[in-house]
């Protein structure tokens, strides 16, 4: 500790950064004074980095620090340098400029396994575990002590109980990871970080994909490791998240860092023009009034799925989003699947414009008599297929659709104008997108087929803010042009803001039908957890 | 909006007919003799019989899964058309070509529905499928050499001459072109990249898979069949094993055609390449006065080595 004590002092006097990292400096040295005992000291800080990637700039000259003790949210849009500064710090890319110390040493980070021998662990937004490997061997994979000879297994033990923690108990550790779901991977992925003793924890999107009782008692562990003197650094696209969680907060703007601040010194909509550059005035677009007498589209009725799902009665209506929420697992995804032909001996009956119908396959589905189209949760394994280009994976839905030419741009041109796709040319290839323009090319792909009723999986899961106003303005606008929208989501904001009602899922049926004033915070967090409102309002 | 450009052949078609050029160029130092006319139409000719054999694989190699029953449908389908067209009947003898391509339409769809509806890996389905069409023709032979001939449409096929080009390979041109064309034309070409890349997006964009996959399987069987029905024709005969030195030349000429052997990328017209390329290959170190075991080194190393070539220059760009 001693070393870590004295050394900022000396690298702070004998490099000369810039007048942001110079007045930094002197607010950790007059912290120091204050909090001796806490260990509020510099993990990692680097110093005027860039990293290039040949004429694109993902990073310019930063000074950045974190400090022990401290959960350091870092904001930005997708693109700002958010992840390339991850990358940097837990070794998987090297700075084109710069330099990072560690406690305070000048420390190149050739490798991830370096940085992890000094304490620096990444949870990596992109899920990176093995899909073939059981969970238990996922999570030794690359564990400190691992390598020739014997197998750590305190580092299981060390997971499990951290599974336990946040709701993944469940999860066996000779389960393929292949098999788990999207939620259960990123359980898996916390785990295996904290099973890794860091002092510095990065989590680039680490909850994306759960949904809110799990992420607060990912919170809990995060608060929990934070006070054994753990830095934090944080990337998440959920305001309340980070609001919730936060100590401190950088905002990153086209490679460069733009204000650092306490939390609570600035408001959300500050926040959000000092991230964008510009004003965004509203995250959602004004809600219309509700509409409940608005002529039905699609209707299921007591529809069952091989026990998963039992008695499930929802009805899209015309210019209406309906919202599916839940818990993780809770069914609500098997109502997408349902209706989009994918699954096999479903009970109950689907309704189409009155007519009854059955759906066999999603070739099915998008048939223009049915119209039903479903933008699936996993873009890049589901939605996309990454190595093709631009146009063909928007016209891989529309090729063989009869009455439509999928070769014709001005099927598609409509939909990323108004999503504000930015690419080279639609020759590139879908894998060099960042995530949210990814996103906007799986929902152009099955826009243009003017779908009567669009289904949705989680679409702004991992996204920046402002692809997220660009998609629910989009959405409430096709709503309004009558197209009925279902809408699964873990991000409960969507339900009360842009949804004209919402069903919560709980053991695979709907326990609570939200609509008009219904649809608060509260609401959702109590019929998520199968709780009656008012018990959790007392409690 | 920026536009798309037109689709040129890209390096990687065109490596393997550079390389087929310099292999040429390179020989005629030592063997003037393979500038002749006669030498390289020869060469095409030989070159027919892989040629549409790897047509086939291409379509399945696209769709990243592999044919592994190729030297038994080649085979099965020189028997099944020599036997028809060996008892002499008008009758028989006009349906022998017909019959070994239905022969390899259904072998191909077989594979098809092991790969598709049982999803069992098609390198070990396919394999099984070959060996046992191998037990089924030695049954059936009682392991000796088939009796029966070509008729003379199959003798006309791969030795005669239309227009002093081999039909052997204008047959090849011509079929190469009409699978082209309906790759390029038609949702199944994009369909097949797209499954080769990721099955399980390709089906969630509303593409019947299966059905994709089996009609990839049955061109595969027919070109298979259609490449044994000429080779039948060209040695007047069917015998034993006569596909087995097929297999590996064929997945080698698609590979260096450009085609990714895990599926996706690829073009038709890179194979014809590769396998211009691999005949060539064969015949100037068969002409070479080197001992076969140099030759197979060679043979190898220069196959390496035009790999490394496309993937350097593929991570470079």
């Amino acid at each position: 500790m001693a070393r870590t004590l004295t050394t900022p002092d000396v690298s702070g006097l004998t490099v000369q950064p810039g007048a942001l990292s110079c007045s930094r400096a002197d607010f950790f040295l007059s912290n120091r004074g204050f909090t001796v005992n806490q260990t509020d000291d510099v993990i990692v800080r680097l110093e005027g980095v860039s990293k290039h990637y040949g004429a694109t700039t993902a990073l310019d000259g930063v000074d950045f620090a974190c400090k022990a003790g401290e959960i350091h949210a870092v904001l930005g849009e997708n693109g700002a340098g958010k992840s390339t500064l991850m990358k940097l710090i837990s070794g998987v890319i090297q700075p084109s400029d710069g330099r990072i110390f560690v406690d305070g040493e000048e420390t190149p980070l050739p490798t991830p396994r370096a940085a992890v021998e000094r304490g620096l662990v990444c949870m990596f937004q992109e899920l990176s575990l093995v899909p073939d490997l059981s969970v238990r061997e996922n999570l030794m994979l690359g564990a400190p002590g691992s390598g020739l000879g014997r197998l750590p297994g305190a580092i299981v033990r060390r997971a499990q109980e951290v599974l336990a923690q946040i709701d993944g108990g469940g999860i066996g550790m000779g389960a393929r990871v292949a098999d788990l779901s999207l939620a259960e991977r990123q359980q898996v992925e916390i785990a295996k970080a904290f099973a890794r003793n860091p002092r510095l924890l990065i989590l680039d999107e680490a909850t994306s994909a759960l949904n809110a009782s799990v992420v607060d008692k990912v919170f809990t562990l995060i608060r929990a490791e934070c006070a054994r003197g753990v830095g934090v650094l944080f990337i998440s696209h959920r305001f309340h998240e980070i609001e919730a969680l936060a100590d401190r907060i950088s905002i990153f703007r086209n490679g460069a860092l733009v204000d650092s601040f306490a939390n609570g010194a600035h408001d959300y909509p500050a926040i959000i023009s000092r991230m964008v550059g510009q004003k965004i005035t509203d995250l959602f677009p004004a809600k219309p009034r509700a509409r409940p007498e608005a002529q039905e589209v699609l209707r299921i009725d007591d529809f069952g799925w091989n026990g998963e799902l039992t008695d499930v009665s929802i009805t899209l209506r015309k210019g209406c989003i309906t919202g599916l929420g839940g818990l993780d697992g809770q069914g609500q995804a098997a109502v997408l699947q349902g209706l989009f032909g994918l699954l096999k001996k479903t009970e109950g009956g689907i309704v189409l414009a009155g007519q009854p119908i059955t759906l066999n396959s999603p070739g099915d589905a998008k048939n223009p008599d049915i119209g039903i189209a479903l933008v699936p949760e996993d873009r890049k394994t589901e939605a996309l297929i990454l190595q093709q280009s631009i146009a063909a994976n928007m016209e891989l839905a529309a090729v063989g659709v009869r009455g439509i030419n999928a070769e014709d741009p001005a099927l598609y041109q409509p939909y990323t104008d108004a999503l504000e796709l930015k690419c080279e040319s639609l020759d590139q290839p879908v894998s060099q997108l960042s995530g949210g323009n990814q996103q906007k090319v799986a929902l152009t792909k099955w826009l243009a087929l003017e779908p009567r009723c669009l289904l949705l999986a989680d679409p702004t899961r991992g996204i920046d803010v402002k692809t997220k106003t660009q998609i629910y303005a989009l959405l409430r606008r096709l709503a309004d042009q009558g197209t009925a929208i279902l809408l699964l989501s873990t991000d409960y904001e969507e339900f009360i803001h842009l949804c004209d009602e919402t069903h919560i899922f709980y053991d695979g049926r709907v326990v609570r039908h939200l609509t008009g004033d219904a649809v608060t915070a509260e609401n959702i967090l109590a019929a998520t957890l199968n709780i009656p409102a008012q018990q959790a309002a007392h409690g | 909006m920026s536009t798309r450009s037109k689709r040129l052949p890209d390096p990687d078609t065109l490596m393997p007919f550079a390389g087929a050029i310099v292999m040429i160029l390179g020989g005629s130092l030592f063997f003037p003799q393979i500038l002749g006319l006669g030498y390289l139409g020869q060469q095409l000719q030989i070159a027919s019989f892989l040629g549409v054999i790897a047509m086939g694989a291409t379509v399945v190699i696209l769709l990243g899964h592999i044919d592994l029953s190729v030297p038994w449908i080649v085979g099965g389908a020189a028997i099944l058309s020599t036997s028809l067209a060996g008892t002499g009947d008008p009758v028989l003898t006009a349906l022998a070509i017909p019959a070994a391509l239905v022969f390899g339409a259904i072998i191909g769809l077989i594979n098809g529905f092991g790969v598709a509806i049982l999803r069992i890996p098609s390198m070990v389905w396919t394999l099984a499928v070959n060996s046992m069409l191998l037990g089924l023709a030695v049954l059936n032979t009682g392991g000796f050499n088939p009796k029966g001939e070509a008729s003379a449409t199959m003798i006309w096929m791969a030795s005669g001459t239309v227009g002093g080009i081999p039909t052997a390979f204008a047959l090849w041109m011509l079929l190469t072109a009409l699978l082209a064309l309906f790759l390029g034309r038609t949702g199944f070409g994009r369909y097949l990249s797209s499954i080769g890349y990721n099955e399980k997006a390709t089906f969630l964009s509303g593409v019947s898979t299966p059905s994709v996959i089996f009609a990839a399987f049955a061109i595969a069987g027919l070109c298979s069949a259609f490449g044994g029905v000429l080779l039948a024709g060209y040695a007047n005969q069917a015998y034993q094993s006569m596909g087995d030195p097929y297999l590996l030349p064929t997945i080698a000429a698609v590979v260096i055609g450009g085609t990714s052997i895990l599926g996706g990328r690829g073009r038709l017209l890179g194979t014809v390449g590769g396998v211009l390329f691999i005949t060539l290959l064969t015949s100037i170190l068969s002409v070479m006065q080197i001992s076969n075991a140099w030759r197979s080194i060679i043979f190898g190393v220069i196959i390496i080595v035009m790999l490394l070539i496309q993937t350097l220059r593929r991570k470079e760009s």
